[in-house]
């Protein structure tokens, strides 16, 4: 999830030098995304009242441009969303029509994860959106993301916490303005991927809610792939199969 | 006056009769008064509730827009429609809004709402949302402000100064739009609908974040004579309805509550034919009792000369002489359990009509039409009530009357 | 009874004055019936209304659907419940559906819908839903010839969407188990008016609802009609006493906003009538009250010749109740046609009311044994307490007097 590798990349920076934190920052994303990015991972939602397990394909292109699409199970397979900018678009084969999410979704649940549609849209603006602070410990890295005057966004701050050898994220926290941690995104099972050494399983937690567990496990990602360029996320790529 | 001191005389003869019967006559009087009052004060406090609390008594939309609630039908040259209103004599106030559908958001949950963009200070003169406020503040016309309900409040489990998100599409492009606002107020106006629902923001905010800068979906007024908004050919409305907008008093806006008041209207009218009925009943049998006690002086009367239509002024006049007494009787209980209902109310308890919430007791309203018309309507009821007796006291036959022992 | 007898021929003595007092008794019930009928029908009538439209009598849901809907709360043992429900004498008929909020496409217009899946051959027992359909065809639980089931919608869909009889309907929703549903259906009618609660509702049939929602054979809900309305409460009760693995509720909770409204305007109507009750009093009062006292005189020449002073208060006491009750039941008479033909038929309103898309045009009356024999025993009572104590007073008074009061 390409958000999600943009948050880790955000861990890096620092009070003392916000310079150095951007600078870092870039590294990071050429290090997890490259230009672009191609896919295969499995996604398993928990909820009190059920669970399901999708397989699906994504595809990016830098941080803009992103395709989503299930691969199984056999019911929902060829469900697509496409993201250009801030906008996203879902795909339904099974009724032949792309929906442009509007409003009243966006701020619900991605496939009916624990993921938002808003998750998926906000990347670019965090850089811009927050500050950063840094704390140092030995072998780790906490960054504290508060959100500027005008930045629109529910949390009040965010935590990562990132291990400094290897460099991989261990956790996000978001907070509320009380103070108490609404949700968590933990990193696990380091793996290498061609050539590259990332966690290979994400697990997004709402605290708020008991029993909500949704779990990203990567089964392969390949970086800087040549044929995925910033014409391949069009609305006609959405629909065609694959 | 002759016949005045003979009705008098004779009303007092039997001043038991007199007086259950004056009782009865009263006794209508007030329960007239107290039930129209009653009526009076409900329909004032439905109207008043719906007109007052946020609708306002009449309003300017673009026509369509009250059908569909669609965003692209804002009102066509809002400031030249503003300019009239402010220039209107007749308009106390008048309140701009925007009006869309959007997401807000809270770090806990998500739910749909309707948003209204309000002028703050405007508002005031217009609707009730200020007084409306529990907790927090009224809008001030600082951007971030935002108003929700309590139980939305509860919903997304925020206190004042949270964050909270709106997102809706703007009207000019249809993008998503978001814009981070911070609980400023938290209100309270009764029925659940409105709680549950609405959310406020500055108008300004509203219009810069949904991409309508300087239009407008909506604007309420109030009259300085509320009459007014019930006038379908008041001025103003012909002024200001064009082939694209429409200017619409509260009677049109909410037909329903102009068939309830019609309801109302049944009801009152129902129960002053049925109290007219029971009193005139009342009244006959009383003066066919007085005349049977004077039959054998009737005899005498008209043996002596009197003509008929004597007889039937004297009795005319006995009845009018009771009406009055009775009706100055009514009218001072009336008016002071008019009054005394119109301070203390009587208690019905937690209502919600039409979504306006009535709560506690319900008051009663005097008018002054109460205190004119109906002694009037009670008076001439009377008159009509004693006719048939008079005619027959008119009719009786000295010789037979003369034989009457007991 | 020779007391009896002389009663009846006492009445019978007297023409006019029986008359008339019995004609103010009959009057009075007349009157007290009437608007006791209407006061209680118009209420029948608007809960009628409400509850035969969908809401039904009772409504049997999983743990707290009713307040918090959520898409996963179903009744799984559905074999047990209909069992229950079907075994039941007191309930008449019943039928489940499912619930599901939805976004409705047609074309590129989009509206938040709620999706009402129904069991089309049920439905009909319990609801109005078949009267409703303003155009197209009902539909059935079978796919349309090309494969797509079929869909009614309301008029705020039709006018949102421009969606019409035949075109069709796409509809995105999340399915129980977390999938996201999305199909086509074919618009096969289109329900009710601009203002009726289910406007924005797509009702699919039964089966159709649960594919969709990936709901298997489960429903959110199961709507009873019970055979006496009056009862409603307590069969509802005992529904829930046997089924424990569900909440039953009867209409009084599921329309508790409206129950309350209603609770409130009764109260506000028994005030009304409760005046009317003091003047049919005061009616009866008068009249009964002066034909006895009139007649001191007689009852001064009775007790000369011999007669008991108890003896005459029960002949007193005897002749007003024969007369108030042959009053009482000539007043039934009368009114009987009348409140029967406005329960049947009811009284045309110059314009037909709107409430809540349902609209009726008619006032009704109540028919039942209540607004029967409370006015009747009242009146009797109050007619024999009130002859009472002039009775006592004529019994106890010396013959002198009495024979010289004339």
């Amino acid at each position: 999830m390409f958000r999600l590798l943009l948050l880790l990349s955000l861990t890096w920076s620092a009070i003392a030098s916000e310079e150095r934190a951007r600078q870092v920052i870039d590294e990071m994303e050429q290090l997890y995304r490259g230009d672009s990015s191609d896919a295969t991972m499995t996604m398993q939602v928990q909820t009190p009242n059920y669970n399901r397990t999708l397989t699906m394909t994504s595809q990016s292109f830098g941080k803009d441009y992103g395709f989503f699409r299930i691969q199984a199970p056999k019911k929902d397979r060829g469900i697509a969303t496409l993201k250009r900018d801030e906008e996203m678009w879902n795909y339904f084969p099974k009724i032949n029509k792309v929906i442009k999410v509007p409003p009243s979704m966006m701020m619900g649940s991605w496939m009916g994860s624990d993921f938002t549609n808003d998750d998926l849209v906000k990347e670019t603006q965090l850089i811009d959106a927050y500050s950063l602070a840094l704390i140092e410990t030995e072998d780790q890295y906490k960054v504290t993301l508060t959100p500027k005057e005008q930045t629109v966004t529910v949390w009040d701050r965010i935590e990562y916490t990132i291990s400094k050898d290897p460099l991989l994220p261990l956790s996000q926290a978001f907070f509320d303005e009380d103070g108490e941690k609404i949700r968590e995104l933990t990193f696990h099972e380091p793996k290498e991927y061609n050539g590259k050494l990332m966690p290979s399983i994400l697990e997004m937690r709402p605290l708020n809610k008991e029993g909500h567990l949704t779990r990203i496990m990567y089964d392969d990602i390949r970086f800087n792939v040549p044929e995925i360029t910033k014409d391949t996320f069009s609305l006609r790529n959405l629909k065609s199969r694959f | 006056m002759l016949t005045f001191r003979l009705a008098f005389r004779n009303l007092f003869r039997n001043t038991r009769r007199t007086f259950l019967t004056a009782l009865l006559i009263s006794s209508s009087l007030v329960v007239l008064i107290l039930v129209d009052g009653l009526m009076v004060g409900m329909t004032n406090v439905m109207v008043g509730g719906i007109t007052h609390t946020l609708e306002g008594e009449a309003q300017v939309v673009r026509k369509g827009f009250r059908n569909n609630f669609e965003v692209e039908y804002t009102i066509d040259d809002p400031t030249s429609v503003i300019s009239q209103l402010e220039e209107n004599k007749a308009v106390e106030g008048f309140g701009p809004r925007v009006i869309i559908g959007g997401m807000i958001a809270s770090s806990y949950n998500t739910t749909g709402s309707l948003v209204y963009g309000v002028d703050a200070k405007q508002e005031l003169k217009v609707s009730r949302i200020s007084d409306a406020v529990v907790e927090g503040q009224y809008l001030s016309g600082e951007s971030r402000e935002i108003l929700i309900g309590k139980p939305m409040a509860e919903l997304l489990e925020v206190d004042l100064g949270d964050r909270l998100i709106i997102t809706a599409a703007t009207v000019d492009t249809n993008e998503i739009t978001q814009e981070l606002f911070r609980l400023s107020g938290i209100f309270e106006f009764g029925p659940e609908e409105m709680d549950k629902n609405l959310v406020f923001i500055n108008l300004e905010k509203a219009q810069s974040v949904l991409g309508m800068e300087g239009n407008l979906h909506q604007i309420a007024l109030r009259f300085i004579d509320p009459e007014d908004a019930k006038n379908p050919e008041l001025p103003l409305f012909k002024q200001l309805t064009n082939e694209e907008n429409e200017a619409l008093g509260w009677l049109d806006l909410q037909p329903s509550i102009g068939a309830m008041i019609e309801m109302s209207g049944y009801s009152t009218a129902i129960v002053g034919a049925i109290l007219f009925l029971l009193t005139s009943l009342g009244v006959i049998n009383s003066m066919f009792m007085s005349i049977y006690e004077r039959i054998y002086e009737f005899g005498v009367a008209k043996a002596i000369g009197t003509t008929p239509w004597q007889i039937i002024q004297l009795v005319l006049f006995e009845a009018l002489l009771l009406a009055l007494i009775s009706c100055v009787f009514g009218l001072a209980i009336g008016y002071f359990l008019g009054d005394y209902f119109s301070i203390h109310g009587i208690p019905i308890g937690k209502m919600e009509v039409s979504g306006v919430l009535l709560d506690g007791n319900l008051y009663t309203r005097l008018a002054l039409y109460q205190f004119v018309n109906f002694p009037v309507y009670v008076t001439l009821l009377t008159l009509a009530a004693a006719i048939y007796p008079a005619t027959f006291a008119s009719r009786i036959v000295p010789t037979e009357a003369l034989q009457r022992a007991l | 009874m020779l007391t009896f007898h002389i009663a009846f021929r006492n009445i019978l003595r007297q023409k006019r004055r029986s008359l008339l007092t019995g004609l103010s008794m009959t009057g009075g019930y007349v009157l007290f019936v009437f608007g006791y009928s209407l006061l209680e029908g118009s209420y029948g009538n608007i809960i009628d209304i409400f509850t035969l439209d969908s809401t039904g009598h009772i409504q049997i849901h999983k743990d707290d659907y009713l307040d918090r809907p959520k898409i996963y709360k179903t009744i799984q043992d559905r074999e047990q419940i209909k069992a229950a429900l079907a075994d039941n004498p007191e309930i008449k008929s019943f039928t489940p559906r499912v619930f599901s909020p939805a976004l409705a496409y047609a074309g590129d217009r989009t509206a938040p819908s709620r999706i009402i899946g129904i069991d089309p051959e049920l439905e009909p027992t319990v609801s109005r839903l078949l009267q409703k359909v303003a155009k197209g065809t009902y539909f059935s639980t079978s796919p349309n010839p090309d494969g797509y089931y079929e869909a009614m919608i309301g008029q705020g869909l039709h006018i949102r969407l421009k969606l019409n009889v035949g075109d069709e309907l796409v509809l995105i929703s999340s399915g129980a188990d977390g999938s996201i549903a999305n199909d086509i259906f074919v618009v096969s009618a289109i329900i009710g008016n601009k203002t009726s609660f289910d406007r924005m509702a797509v009702y699919l049939p039964l089966n159709a609802a649960q594919e969709f929602l990936s709901l298997g054979n489960d429903v959110h809900e199961y709507v009873l009609l019970v055979n006496d309305k009056d009862d409603n409460e307590a069969i509802a009760s005992g529904l829930s006493a046997q089924l424990t693995e569900v909440t039953v509720s009867p209409w009084q909770e599921v329309e508790a906003t409206f129950y309350r409204t209603m609770q409130a305007d009764k109260q506000g109507n028994y005030f009304s009538m409760g005046l009317i009750t003091f003047i049919v009093f005061i009616g009866v009062l008068n009249t009964v009250l002066m034909s006895v006292l009139e007649r001191t005189r007689e009852f001064g020449v009775l007790r000369a010749i011999g007669s008991r002073p108890l003896q005459l208060v029960r002949l007193i006491t005897l002749e007003t109740f024969i007369l108030a009750s042959i009053s009482v039941i000539l007043g039934f008479l009368l009114i009987l046609p009348i409140i029967y033909w406005s329960a049947e038929v009811g009284m045309l309103l110059p314009e037909p009311i709107d409430m809540g898309g349902i609209e009726f045009q008619h006032l009704r009356g109540e028919m039942s044994a209540r607004i029967f024999w409370i006015p009747m025993t009242f009146i009797l009572a109050t007619a024999v307490l009130v002859s009472i104590p002039p009775g006592l007073r004529a019994a106890r008074i010396l013959p002198k007097e009495a024979m010289g009061s004339h």
